[in-house]
């Protein structure tokens, strides 16, 4: 144990490594007493319906993202991608593409001798216009040498098949030792034969796709000199002056990293990436600005993805409903890169268990991190398997999960689903339509659980002018999260302002240090600081407004826009004018005491199905999610929301297709990359959890996308009385599920 | 599609380049385009490069030229190439360019694009700015400001119908543009009018609220 400073201690908080929780680790941090939050029903602001502080921004058009910024003077780029999965590229001839009017530099990268998926960038134009720059990239002339490929987990687990990437052997490399096996598999083995029910299943979700609506993009505004404004649609702004630093071999002091909203992240955006690489590397050339934007295409090839899993279960259940042994087998699919699916029986407590994960590597782009990484595939699985149990045991599903949770914020939350979705007029007899008609209904749940906890190193400062302004700053992005909408309100809150009397800048590495958004550790990291910079400016205010008052400073109130004590008060605007003409700058940092670790939610949803088309119409979902203290009740209603639609997607609808003779992706393209629309929407309910006591911050953005998928599968075989065991639960497969249920 | 046995040749538009294969749509669409525009007589001006002969308004055009677009009643001058779309006019060629309509798919499928063209919806990227020459655009920048928003403008802040914000110019245009024809819609019409805009953050149930409270602020 590292001795620590006096006035100082060491606490442990959420590692985050590129979006993907990573265990804990210790920092430390000041001894000292951090402001409270109050009681959670006792806010102005906070905890109630807020409109989103970019709001009237966003809905004229005028917010501005990477992809809208044109500084003068500004070439476009774009990338030569790979047509091949697996090829080496004999040679390039750039001469045609030079001759495109407008051309300003054609550029072979630089160790790319092989390709190992299609997409891959393998050159990167620039022009004076993007229609010359697209017209010079057709016009690039590469002789390519194929090579064996496989982009199938099915080909890829065959013996003999092609290594995905190198060393793999067999397109397969075992899992990594420690956290990616657990239990005594014997054990586990053994418990079974004494159990009352067993199932043997095994569950397959395919790889998918961000599809963040603005594209993977980087706009470097260097003209030569000595500094630099990179524009980028980052999750990590912090990260833009480093990575493009070492591209522009400029000082990371000299780069101004600027990310003023973004469309989307999802975990697909950290760093400046390969793009941002290759707008530096071009503006340094051509000492000019570049813009690089990927094309939809590009986004959908190579810009990672989420991972598929095929997970194979041997479990088993005593009588009287306790769940007893859970053998699982996971092979975690993510292109040529790695991953983890979250560990089984994910939240479920059993007496013996034993899992293990290894990788099965394909010729496709690797999977990155993609909303609550590894957990919406591993409670997929393992809801689905609770539900085959619970059909065994003849037992109520959601009776059967409260009795193997083990945390009681569960059962709250699984009573309140259930409630929500009409849980007692779930379908009795499955796969039985009534009056003639091919119309089934059925009902399912799920829960699922993430950390969200916040971590340290976020500062946030508070500017008050002599005028009355008040700015509050801080370098971290608003992915669509509403990071601005609580930085505004938190403020405003602690210095009796109206919402609208701050101004929230945020998005700029220039501003004090902000916090990369992976794993849900934004709001939980940010916002702490944000109140703490808050009651220090608060502080000093009083400190030095309370002569003009005759008050002692601490017994000065902030309310109403003023500032009152010994019977008098002063508005806010008199009360700036006593401070210097340079205002006042306040800084504040995270600490512990106002965020928490732990999000727990459940997930219900209810299902038709037409048996003669197999189409599946979702009829009402609901989501009960906790949050700790939750800043902004309408932002948090639209996350959840949110959760809940793109677990609908996974469950129905997407999936990366490849074909596996050409090794290419039949379906990059919205057209037939199905998300969810308008016409897919069910009636949703998104549920606080206001049961939850904590009263500290706990991100919830990506809990809420958890158990959806795994609700909608069981609601499905609820309908039918057939198990779907594969993801995307689409109606070929259920008509082919219900074909072989006829035959048996 | 070549077979994957074999190399196939490397040419231009060939799928080596792993671009878009063939024919774009943009270069199919271009010289039928450019013909029309110049039969016309819309173009400012004959266009600069490999100009046709003077006083034959139907020989074909190509590179740079300049024409004039009627967006948000103001004439703006821009000068575009054969293949440019209307919403790349907008974004990219457009001095003080208007950003509002967003480059999500370029093909048609998202909304995110969307813009008023003589009172109609359309994509922009699906349209050629040549092709818009003489017509009435209206973008999102041009139905409301954030200090004067139009009703939908309006609502979609009150109900929060919008996270990330890209999609949102999209639907507040389509919205805006069909609630003046139809300024009483039930849920169902909202949805079917609006299934051509694709959200990913999932907000749509904020947006169908917003839309119902539009509607309903426009008849109060």
């Amino acid at each position: 144990m590292p001795t620590t400073q006096p006035g100082k201690k060491t606490i442990l908080v959420p590692k985050i490594v590129n979006g993907v929780p990573s265990g804990e680790e210790e920092i430390v941090v000041d001894d000292t007493d951090a402001p409270a939050w109050g009681p959670k029903d006792k806010h102005r602001l906070l905890n109630t319906y807020l409109p989103r502080a970019d709001g009237p921004h966003k809905a004229t058009g005028t917010a501005k993202y990477t992809h809208d910024i044109k500084v003068p003077n500004m070439a476009y780029a774009c990338f030569v991608t790979s047509p091949h999965a697996h090829a080496r590229i004999k040679s390039v001839d750039t001469s045609a593409a030079e001759k495109v009017a407008g051309v300003l530099a054609v550029v072979p990268l630089p160790n790319v001798e092989e390709v190992r998926f299609e997409g891959q960038p393998v050159a990167a134009v620039a022009a004076k216009t993007l229609e010359a720059a697209e017209e010079a990239a057709h016009a690039v002339a590469i002789e390519w040498e194929q090579l064996p490929f496989v982009v199938t987990a099915q080909d890829a687990m065959k013996a003999g098949a092609p290594a995905a990437v190198n060393g793999g052997g067999g397109g397969r490399f075992g899992g990594r030792a420690g956290g990616n096996r657990g239990g005594n598999p014997e054990q586990v083995l053994d418990a079974l034969k004494s159990c009352d029910v067993t199932v043997d299943a095994t569950y397959t979700s395919v790889i998918m796709h961000h599809c963040c609506l603005e594209t993977h993009s980087v706009v470097c505004d260097y003209s030569g000199g000595d500094s630099a404004t990179v524009y980028c649609s980052t999750q990590g702004c912090n990260s833009i002056t480093t990575d493009a630093a070492r591209e522009l071999g400029l000082p990371a002091s000299k780069i101004a990293g600027i990310v003023y909203n973004m469309g989307g992240g999802f975990g697909s955006k950290f760093g400046i990436g390969i793009v941002g690489q290759w707008a530096c590397r071009l503006s340094k050339q051509l000492k000019q600005p570049v813009k690089l934007v990927l094309t939809r295409r590009e986004e959908f090839l190579a810009a990672g993805n989420g991972p598929g899993a095929i997970q194979t279960f041997q479990a088993g259940a005593t009588k009287d409903g306790t769940l007893v042994a859970v053998h699982c087998i996971q092979q975690a699919l993510p292109g040529i890169g790695r991953s983890n699916i979250a560990a089984q029986p994910y939240q479920y407590r059993a007496q013996h268990t034993y899992r293990e994960q290894n990788t099965v590597n394909t010729n496709e782009d690797s999977s990155v991190a993609m909303r609550a990484p590894g957990h919406p595939q591993a409670c997929f699985a393992m809801e689905s398997l609770m539900d085959e149990l619970a059909d065994k045991l003849q037992m109520d599903p959601v009776e059967f999960r409260k009795k193997n949770v083990p945390d009681p914020a569960w059962i709250r939350q699984l009573d309140a689903g259930a409630k929500a979705i009409g849980w007692q007029n779930r379908n009795k007899t499955p796969g039985k339509s009534a009056n003639g008609s091919s119309l089934v209904r059925g009902m399912g749940c799920g829960i699922g659980a993430w950390g969200g906890g916040g971590r340290g190193g976020c500062v946030a400062t508070v500017n008050i002018g002599q005028d009355g302004s008040v700015t509050v700053q801080n370098a971290s992005q608003d992915l669509g999260t509403g990071t601005r909408t609580y930085v505004r309100a938190i403020v405003a809150e602690e210095l009796g302002l109206d919402y609208n009397d701050v101004l929230e800048e945020i998005g700029d590495s220039r501003f004090t240090n902000g916090v990369a958004s992976g794993g849900s550790t934004t709001a939980a990291s940010l916002s702490p600081a944000v109140k703490d910079a808050a009651y220090n400016a608060r502080t000093e205010m009083a400190k030095r407004v309370a002569p003009h008052l005759g008050a002692d400073p601490s017994a000065v109130l902030f309310a109403d826009r003023q500032i009152a004590g010994n019977g008098k008060a002063l508005s806010w605007k008199q009360a700036c004018a006593f401070l210097p003409s340079g205002g006042l700058s306040v800084r504040g940092e995270w600490k512990p005491g106002l965020s928490g670790n732990g999000a727990h939610g459940a997930s219900f949803a209810e299902v038709e199905v037409d048996m003669e088309t197999g189409h599946v119409r979702v009829v009402k979902m609901a989501h009960v999610q906790d949050g700790g203290l939750i800043l902004n009740r309408m932002g948090a209603e639209s996350q959840i929301n949110g959760g809940m639609i793109q677990s609908l997607g996974m469950a129905l609808y997407e999936g990366r297709v490849m074909d596996a003779n050409l090794g290419v992706m039949v379906n990059p393209a919205f057209n037939d990359y199905k998300l969810p629309g308008c016409l897919e929407i069910p009636e949703l309910i998104p549920i606080i959890d206001d049961g939850d006591e904590r009263n500290v911050v706990i991100g919830l953005a990506e809990p809420a996308n958890i158990p959806g998928s795994g609700a909608i599968a069981n609601a499905v075989a609820n309908a039918i009385g057939v198990r779907i065991r594969e993801l995307p639960i689409t109606p070929d497969k259920i008509l082919n599920a219900l074909a072989q249920q006829k035959n048996v | 599609m070549s077979s994957p046995s074999s190399s196939p040749p490397a040419a231009e538009n060939s799928p080596t380049t792993g671009k878009l294969p063939a024919v774009s749509r943009r270069g199919f669409l271009k010289g039928a385009a450019v013909a029309a525009a110049a039969a016309e007589g819309l173009l400012r001006q004959p266009p600069s490069a490999a100009a046709a002969p003077a006083g034959d308004p139907s020989a074909p055009v190509s590179g740079p030229t300049s024409i004039t677009l009627k967006i948000n009643g103001k004439d703006r001058d821009v000068t575009v190439e054969p293949r440019t779309t209307l919403l790349s006019a907008l974004r990219d060629h457009l001095d003080d360019p208007l950003t509002g309509p967003k480059l999500v798919c370029n093909a048609g499928t998202c909304g995110a694009c969307t813009v008023i063209l003589d009172g109609k919806i359309v994509y922009g990227c699906s349209v050629l700015a040549m092709d818009a020459v003489g017509r009435t655009i209206t973008t999102v920048e041009g139905l409301g400001t954030p200090e004067k928003p139009n009703e939908v403008q309006k609502a979609f802040v009150e109900k929060d119908g919008m996270m990330c914000g890209y999609c949102t110019s999209g639907f507040v245009t389509n919205l805006s543009n069909f609630l003046n024809k139809n300024p009483d819609p039930s849920l169902e019409e909202i949805k079917e009018r609006c299934k051509g805009n694709f959200c990913r953050c999932g907000t749509y149930p904020h947006v169908f609220a917003a839309a119902q409270a539009a509607a309903k602020a426009s008849k109060g």
